[in-house]
């Protein structure tokens, strides 16, 4: 306990001795996070949207007009048991009608001067997570329209299709760039830790001379490191919390996000814990690369 | 308790010690003699490991330093006192915690630290200083709490450069004592000096060097 008080008030000491550095290597490691973080937001933001639309996306089999009863039923059956199908519901015609006036009132008048209802009845597929693949749509959908009484068959795959490979793309994206920014984040607490040594250098020798061991010369300044992360972490976390609430307000969108209802989400507290794990992994391993060779007792 | 055989150290081609054979007893206060560059430094930091020797061997307590592991080195240093020149403590830290580094670095108990701590800093005279930081103390007084520090973990051997190499004849007289009485309580003393005063006033066993070679060894068992 006695030596693990002694540590963390050295890491302490260290930090204030060097306070210039350490404010540099903390602004710039939140930076860093924060660039990353920012990716990060719209990584999940997007995935969160496409996940979204995945899961509500229907497919439309419109019914021959004038197909009686038997049929209808004939084609439901059909349809329900395809392995493809998780949902099935029925519009009939009336509904069809209800609905367009509903949704469109100012439209309404539209229908009147035909006469008769024109709207065809449907059936809203909703398809099996396993089936909701372009190709498994688009075969689905083939075998949807050659069933007897099933006259069109609609769906509108390819911009949800095309919003998921954005979001693959900025996965990509920020591994590629949050790899960039790690290194770049390790380089300068490694490079503050080396400040540090060359600093106390001296102290460093005395140390060793009086029978320090290297775990017991390394350890404060592996503390320091892991200091210097968590710090620089927690910035970065304050920056985007403040950047997002700013950004939200400017958009007026609380609730919203590319129209989907699912709303723009700032970081659980499970990832902002994983940001803060990373920034003290970050710093330890910036601190154990520059303290590698420091505990070697003999010339 | 040290034996050295043979031992040769060249920094840059440039012989430092050259075929050096000495066997140090336990309990005895030996001086090493000699000019500047004669080579005793060189001598006490192939004892404290803080430098390769390059051909011999040196044993200390039957262990053999050159075979001696990085990560051992350290303990061997435990069961040393060393009093540098240049005192060697740290600026920012205060006379108690100086002196309670050695402890701290084996990890003893706090109360354990206390009264060792006490005892080292009143054996040597400065307990009255022990809140002030080094650089606000006289060079006799940072002398001495780098005595402090050297024998607060009891050890079996105390090896000084130089102890008394800026003070004047009254204050080195002091430090002679000290040493002595630190002698006395059965530590093996080994003291490098050019002091010809030093040596009159402890009169034990005296091992001169010149230009990295023992040249006389006096007053064996004194």
């Amino acid at each position: 306990m006695r030596r693990l008080i002694h540590f963390v008030r050295e890491a302490v000491a260290n930090i204030r001795l060097n306070r210039t550095t350490t404010i540099i290597a903390v602004a710039t490691t939140a930076f860093t996070l924060a660039c990353f973080g920012v990716f990060l937001l719209l990584y999940l933001n997007l995935r969160a949207v496409a996940t979204s639309l995945q899961g509500d996306f229907k497919v439309v089999v419109y019914v021959k007009d004038g197909l009686p009863p038997s049929g209808v039923s004939e084609l439901q059956g059909l349809l329900k048991a395809d392995p493809g199908v998780q949902a099935l519901v029925y519009v009939s015609k009336e509904q069809a009608l209800a609905d367009f006036r509903a949704q469109f009132p100012d439209e309404s008048h539209l229908l009147q001067g035909l006469g008769e209802n024109p709207l065809p009845a449907s059936f809203i597929v909703t398809l099996a997570p396993s089936h909701r693949s372009p190709d498994s749509v688009r075969r689905a959908a083939e075998r949807f329209k050659s069933e007897p009484g099933a006259d069109q068959v609609q769906y509108s795959r390819d911009w949800i299709d095309n919003l998921a490979t954005v979001v693959g793309y900025l996965e990509l994206a920020a591994v590629g760039i949050g790899t960039v920014l790690s290194a770049a984040s390790v380089t300068i607490i490694a490079s503050t830790i080396r400040l540090t040594l060359y600093a106390r250098r001296d102290e460093i020798e005395i140390m060793r001379l009086i029978g320090a061991t290297g775990g017991f010369i390394k350890i404060p300044y592996l503390i320091e490191g892991t200091m210097l992360g968590a710090m620089g972490s927690a910035v970065s976390l304050v920056m985007l919390k403040g950047g997002f609430e700013l950004f939200s307000a400017r958009l007026g969108m609380p609730g919203r996000f590319l129209g989907i209802d699912s709303g723009v989400h700032f970081f659980s507290g499970q990832v902002a814990v994983l940001i803060m794990g990373a920034g003290l992994l970050l710093g330890f391993i910036g601190s154990a690369v520059s303290v590698l060779d420091l505990g070697r007792a003999k010339p | 308790m040290i034996q050295i055989f043979h031992v040769t150290k060249h920094y840059d081609r440039r012989p430092a010690l050259t075929d050096i054979n000495l066997q140090i007893e336990k309990g005895e206060f030996v001086l090493l003699m000699g000019p500047s560059g004669a080579g005793k430094t060189t001598l006490l930091k192939l004892l404290y490991c803080a430098t390769s020797l390059d051909e011999g061997q040196i044993l200390i307590q039957g262990r053999n330093v050159a075979r001696l592991k990085s990560s051992d080195v350290p303990y061997l240093r435990r069961t040393m006192g060393v009093v540098f020149q240049d005192f060697k403590l740290l600026s920012k830290k205060s006379v108690y915690e100086n002196v309670a580094l050695p402890l701290l670095v084996q990890g003893l108990p706090t109360f354990e630290t206390r009264r060792k701590v006490m005892e080292a800093l009143k054996a040597v005279g400065v307990e009255h200083r022990k809140e002030s930081r080094p650089t606000m103390l006289s060079a006799g007084e940072q002398q001495r709490v780098c005595i402090a520090r050297s024998i607060v973990n009891s050890p079996i051997i105390l090896l000084a450069d130089e102890p008394t190499g800026n003070m004047d004849a009254s204050l080195a007289r002091e430090i002679v004592d000290l040493f002595k009485t630190i002698n006395a309580r059965g530590t093996t003393v080994l003291v490098a000096t050019h002091n010809r005063q030093v040596i009159e006033q402890v009169g034990r066993r005296v091992i001169t060097l010149d230009q990295g070679k023992v040249v006389s060894d006096e007053g064996r068992g004194l």
